[in-house]
């Protein structure tokens, strides 16, 4: 959590109340870095999210519908949020509107930010609200044999009914020309991965367009999360993706602990951040793995894949889980480290870096590895900002986005991330760093290898300075009061992961939305792939790491 | 013995290896490939025979922190006692932390079964159960397949809408620690080169028709096996309007793989399991195509 005082809140009211007071029903401060911005009319949200947009470089963190039809005031809300990219201000700022249930739709913004195509489908798609302007309405979530009419995150629909099929086709994006041929692949892959289906057009081995057709995996989190308890959900937030358990769990518990207005024990604290980076080095090191083996180097992905499990045993040994499952819990976490086991992991952890270390040097010397890299799969980094990129992905082309420096949370507020961070000359070394990026795989290779160091250093100096105390707290019960509700967010190894709860009564969950990394960084592989050639394909995905089960939901 | 044996086999092939890239293959990377930590969540299991020592308010405790549903009150004649449904839990161990008399978390994992039924322990003690370390059971698949079929086993994975956990888990399976090519199974990228078929997630409707396919294009004797608490029974996901309650909805299955997700040692004892069922199922396909 942030400081006691927030200037940044501070100046973007005064500056929001000045121009669009007349506008604006209230303008509040929640959870020491929300400023929540409701407004009087729909029909304005176009006009201010446009001005926070631009004017304050913000960037569309998330967008929430609920439906609070049973909540006083009736109708739909939908919340804008947006993370302020300006100074080092730890803000998020709300814009709130209300849809009246009678005339389902609301003014789209996805010609003015683009981020928020596809959060306007899915709220077309789950809640049956239009959004007016938006060019692409096709269903998104709820493929083409589902019936028109059925939007499963309304209050009134019970998640045990069973829809009919209907027989519909999807209408791919056709291109057409002397010579353009199309290839389909999916959802059921060649490899051992998630399903997805991924329609090319290709003119000789160039990828002219691809489309990407995801939410094979809609599994219906959100709508399971509703009326649950909050120690159920927190099972469910540990299994939207399940490599990523860590840093959604915290993202959630986070949120509750918002609500609640309760502060964590330091050594809780501690313990996510390392918990966080365990869970990041060894996804990273997969990562790496599965570059190498689309390159086609086996020798590199099987050095990489021992240093992987190596990674997976010592998260068993420390919380009795490979994949880290159950170590947060709401209040802290649940699993300590004596001076022994961290002293353990100190050691491993450092035995894994010089293996690490000596394999990647080893790689760079590859001219096939390295050239297989450079100058593959692009993001532009004008599209990579128009998109909301987030994580890797953005850091690749040079765009500074990380919430454990931009929102610390956890212990993240002490330590920094990147030590170049440290005086202002090494702020502008590392921004002229930041420029070199391009947006290539071998950028992705390059700030993932650098993140591992990082995170392993990370870890090494968390665990030295440990705090004596407790690791979890109870929470506040009685702050949990129906209606409240809190952001939760935590850097994945894909990115920011974003999560907004909101309470019901007898302390169950009316609404719990979820945005992780995936979600934001999916589109951005249509525009990578461009020009690339199809054996490519593969390498440009496995160097973007997504989750299809963190996307669907 | 036969490990013996094999093992010979093994070390002479690695010396021509040595002798032809003047690299030697470490056998055992691990060391110990059996050792489990003992903090594993592998498997619930009761303590203490069940239907006197239960009270209503601990079953019902019992039952509502479940978040799966996988314990449940059973009354059988007259008596009322605690069942779990091995296929449901994804070991998450708050039901030790109510009844932490009754109920123990061991760092086995619970065993892969033929038919669903037999995951639900009612009332009974369960004692530890042996496992035998990876390179055990692959040996043992080893030979199984060389009497079997012959060849290798070809298998294709199929993620049916799971959370990618198991996929982490599956793709374990061929890092150079465990590298079950060398126990002769191997992963294909076709289902039409399939002898088996490793089916994770809580089958989303999405993913209904897809996976059918994928069912119907594997040439027969076929297998399935469901790996994870999704596969096996909706787990956590459940039966809803996205989720149509686990992949024996949808196709035959063959093996339930129970865990959240199964260690690797344990999708390998389902393999084994599964190699057992291949002899009938390709008796049954013959005399099918006889009658014809």
């Amino acid at each position: 959590m942030s400081g006691n005082v927030n200037n940044g809140i501070t100046k973007y009211t005064s500056i929001i109340t000045e121009k669009f007071g007349e506008h604006v029903e209230s303008i509040s401060e929640a959870n020491m870095n929300e400023l929540h911005v409701t407004l009087k009319q729909l029909g304005n949200s176009p006009k201010i999210c446009e001005f926070i947009y631009s004017k304050f470089h913000a960037r569309l963190s998330t967008m929430v519908c609920s439906d609070e039809r049973r909540v006083d005031g009736g109708g739909y809300t939908l919340r804008y949020v947006f993370s302020m990219g300006d100074d080092d201000n730890d803000v998020f700022i709300v814009v709130t509107a209300k849809v009246d249930p009678r005339n389902p739709s609301f003014p789209s913004i996805a010609l003015q930010i683009p981020a928020a195509f596809l959060y306007e489908r899915e709220i077309k798609d789950m809640f049956g609200l239009t959004p007016q302007g938006n060019p692409d309405m096709r269903p998104l979530i709820l493929h083409e044999e589902w019936p028109s009419g059925v939007f499963p995150l309304r209050m009134d629909f019970d998640i045990s009914t069973k829809i009919p099929r209907v027989h519909k086709e999807y209408q791919f994006i056709k291109v057409e020309g002397e010579g353009v041929c199309e290839i389909p692949v999916g959802p059921v892959h060649a490899g051992i991965i998630e399903p997805g289906h991924f329609r090319f057009s290709i003119l000789g081995e160039h990828i002219v367009n691809l489309e990407t057709r995801l939410f094979y995996t809609h599994k219906g989190v959100e709508k399971l999360a509703e009326n649950r308890s909050l120690e159920e959900v927190l099972l469910l937030a540990e299994r939207i993706s399940g490599d990523e358990s860590v840093a959604n769990s915290t993202a959630y518990c986070q949120a509750v602990e918002k609500i609640a207005q309760s502060s964590l024990p330091k050594r809780a604290e501690q313990l996510r951040v390392v918990y966080a980076e365990m869970e990041r080095i060894y996804n990273h090191l997969g990562t790496l793995a599965g570059i190498s083996t689309d390159v086609g180097y086996a020798y590199g992905s099987a050095r990489l894949n021992i240093l992987k499990e190596r990674m997976m045993r010592l998260n068993e040994a420390v919380t009795g889980s490979r994949l880290l499952f159950g170590v947060n819990r709401i209040g802290g976490v649940t699993v300590d480290v004596s001076d022994e086991v961290s002293r353990t992991v100190i050691d491993t952890v450092n035995d894994v870096q010089q293996d690490f270390e000596a394999i990647i040097a080893l790689l760079r010397t590859k001219s096939s590895f390295i050239d297989r890299l450079r100058k593959t799969g692009v993001i532009p980094r004008k599209a990579a900002k128009e998109l909301g990129i987030v994580g890797v992905a953005a850091r690749c082309a040079g765009l500074d986005i990380d919430v454990r420096h931009d929102h610390p949370y956890a212990a993240y507020s002490e330590i920094r991330i990147d030590q170049q961070h440290d005086s202002p000359r090494n702020i502008t070394k590392y921004r002229i760093e930041m420029q070199k990026r391009v947006g290539d795989a071998l950028s992705r290779f390059e700030v993932r290898v650098e993140e591992i160091k990082d995170s392993m250093s990370i870890i090494g100096k968390v665990l030295r300075n440990l705090s004596e105390g407790e690791i979890y707290t109870s929470i506040l019960q009685e702050n949990l009061k129906p209606y409240r509700h809190a952001l939760g967010y935590a850097e994945s190894h894909r990115g920011e992961t974003m999560h907004w709860l909101m309470l019901g009564e007898k302390k169950r969950i009316t609404r719990y939305k979820v945005r992780t990394a995936s979600f934001s960084n999916w589109p951005i592989i249509e525009q990578a792939v461009l020009n690339d050639i199809i054996p490519d394909f593969p390498l440009v995905n496995k160097s973007l790491d997504l989750s299809y089960s963190g996307n669907d939901l | 013995m036969i490990r013996n044996i094999l093992k010979k086999g093994i070390s002479a092939k690695s010396s021509r290896d040595i002798l032809s890239s003047k690299v030697e293959t470490i056998r055992n990377l691990l060391g110990d490939t059996s050792v489990i930590p003992p903090n594993y969540r592998g498997s619930v299991a009761f303590t203490k025979p069940i239907p006197q020592m239960i009270t209503d308010d601990i079953a019902s405790a019992l039952t509502d922190v479940c978040a799966t549903r996988a314990l449940s009150v059973e009354t059988t004649a007259g008596d009322a006692g605690i069942a779990l449904d091995r296929s449901k839990c994804i070991l998450c161990g708050r039901c030790k932390e109510i009844a932490p008399d009754l109920i123990a978390i061991g760092n086995w994992f619970s065993p892969s079964v033929k038919r669903r039924q037999e995951m639900i322990v009612t009332s009974s003690v369960q004692g530890q159960l042996t496992e035998k370390s990876v390179e055990e059971t692959g040996i043992e698949l080893k030979i199984r397949l060389r009497r079997t079929l012959g060849r290798s086993l070809a298998v294709r994975e199929v993620d049916a809408g799971s959370c990618n956990g198991c996929e982490v888990e599956i793709t374990a399976l061929n890092n150079p620690y465990y590298d079950i090519e060398r126990f002769g199974i191997h992963f294909v990228a076709s289902p039409r080169h399939a002898d088996v078929l490793l089916v994770t997630g809580p089958a989303s409707s999405n993913m209904e028709i897809a996976l059918q396919r994928t069912y119907k294009a594997t040439p027969e004797p076929k297998i399935v096996i469901a790996i994870g608490a999704c596969a096996c029974s909706g787990g956590l996901f459940g039966d809803t309007y996205a989720t149509t309650g686990g992949v024996d909805k949808v196709v035959p299955v063959d093996v339930y793989v129970p865990g959240c997700p199964p260690r690797p040692q344990a999708l390998l004892s389902g393999l084994l399991l599964a190699v057992d069922k291949l002899p009938s199922k390709s008796e049954s396909r013959i005399s099918e195509e006889m009658k014809k």
